[in-house]
């Protein structure tokens, strides 16, 4: 009985702080909420911004990797067609060097150009954004 | 809708869908962070800033345990780094022993609304600012020990001892201060 006692005096005593606790609750400001949710739309809008930025590297590391491949891919046949036909010793000669530079040229010229194209794409885009 | 849906939709890229738990749960979280900043500026700061981490580590909470928990957890983080406080050491023990012999007593306060708004307000702000942290959560938010000791990142024996302690001060201090009516159970 005592037990009882005490634990309902506990509850209303309980009752009472929560009541005297919540007369002083706190009102939130009204521009928080606004505060809040505009950083919020601007993180969300920077965020798709890193996307593309690594979408971006992506792309170049596979355009590299398709022009030096196919670049390597035509020395390996240009090598293997010389050493059947002609011999090993064609493959240290002059002639066959100067192909060999003038593939690997055309080749990193081809690169060049795509990447200059890359570059001027990209400010065009940025410039057309701004206006 | 429920709060998982809800989740669901700021992460499939609704982030309007997300002012949901601002409106909902900042009142909480602004008292917390005043519980612990000790000024309003402050507090204002380190809920935007709290509200923006949930936002980018939506992702990673669980919804095992409650959405409230979970902010309430990134708010108390947030507002002890950013006052550099040491939220559970030197509360102050005199006061406590002397409050001991309030524990059987009940408060009474006959004043109107206004006085009696002040007085709670002046003793919350007086006292050590981990108990009035878990005053706060325990009665204004009716959250239960478990979820104060996850908010607290303290353990639950130990939320339950300090409760004790802080119902005991504020008692205290209320009487102490403004001398009001003490009746016995």
């Amino acid at each position: 009985m005592i037990i009882m006692m005490e634990k309902y005096s506990n509850q209303k005593e309980d009752e009472k702080i929560r009541q005297m606790l919540l007369s002083v609750k706190m009102d939130a400001p009204e521009n928080l909420k606004h505060r809040i949710m505009q950083q919020i739309e601007t993180e969300k809008a920077l965020t798709p911004q890193k996307i593309k930025a690594k979408k971006e590297t992506g792309s170049v590391l596979i355009e590299l990797g398709t022009i030096f491949g196919t670049m390597y891919a035509v020395l390996a046949a240009m090598i293997a067609g010389v050493y059947f036909l002609f011999g090993k010793e064609f493959l240290f000669s002059a002639q066959f060097l100067g192909a060999v530079i003038l593939v690997a040229s055309i080749f990193s010229l081809l690169w060049l150009i795509s990447r200059l194209d890359a570059h001027i794409r990209e400010k065009k885009r940025v410039l057309s954004k701004r206006e | 809708m429920n709060e998982n849906q809800r989740i669901q939709q700021v992460l499939s890229g609704n982030t309007s869908a997300f002012a949901y738990f601002v409106e909902t749960y900042q009142v909480m979280a602004i008292t917390i962070a005043y519980r612990i900043c000790g000024n309003i500026q402050d507090a204002e700061d380190v809920v935007q800033e709290s509200y923006v981490k949930a936002f980018r580590n939506l992702r990673s909470f669980r919804s095992d345990s409650k959405f409230s928990t979970w902010l309430y957890r990134i708010v108390y983080n947030t507002a002890i780094t950013h006052t550099k406080t040491q939220m559970w050491i030197g509360v102050r023990e005199a006061g406590i022993e002397d409050a001991s012999h309030l524990a059987d007593n009940t408060l009474e306060m006959n004043m109107d609304e206004k006085e009696r708004k002040e007085i709670v307000a002046d003793v919350m702000q007086k006292m050590p600012k981990g108990d009035a942290l878990l005053l706060t959560l325990y009665y204004m938010e009716d959250n239960p020990v478990k979820e104060i000791a996850k908010i607290t990142g303290l353990n639950e024996p130990n939320v339950k001892v300090k409760l004790f302690r802080a119902r005991k001060l504020f008692k205290e201090m209320v009487v102490s201060s403004y001398g009001m009516q003490v009746t016995g159970s």
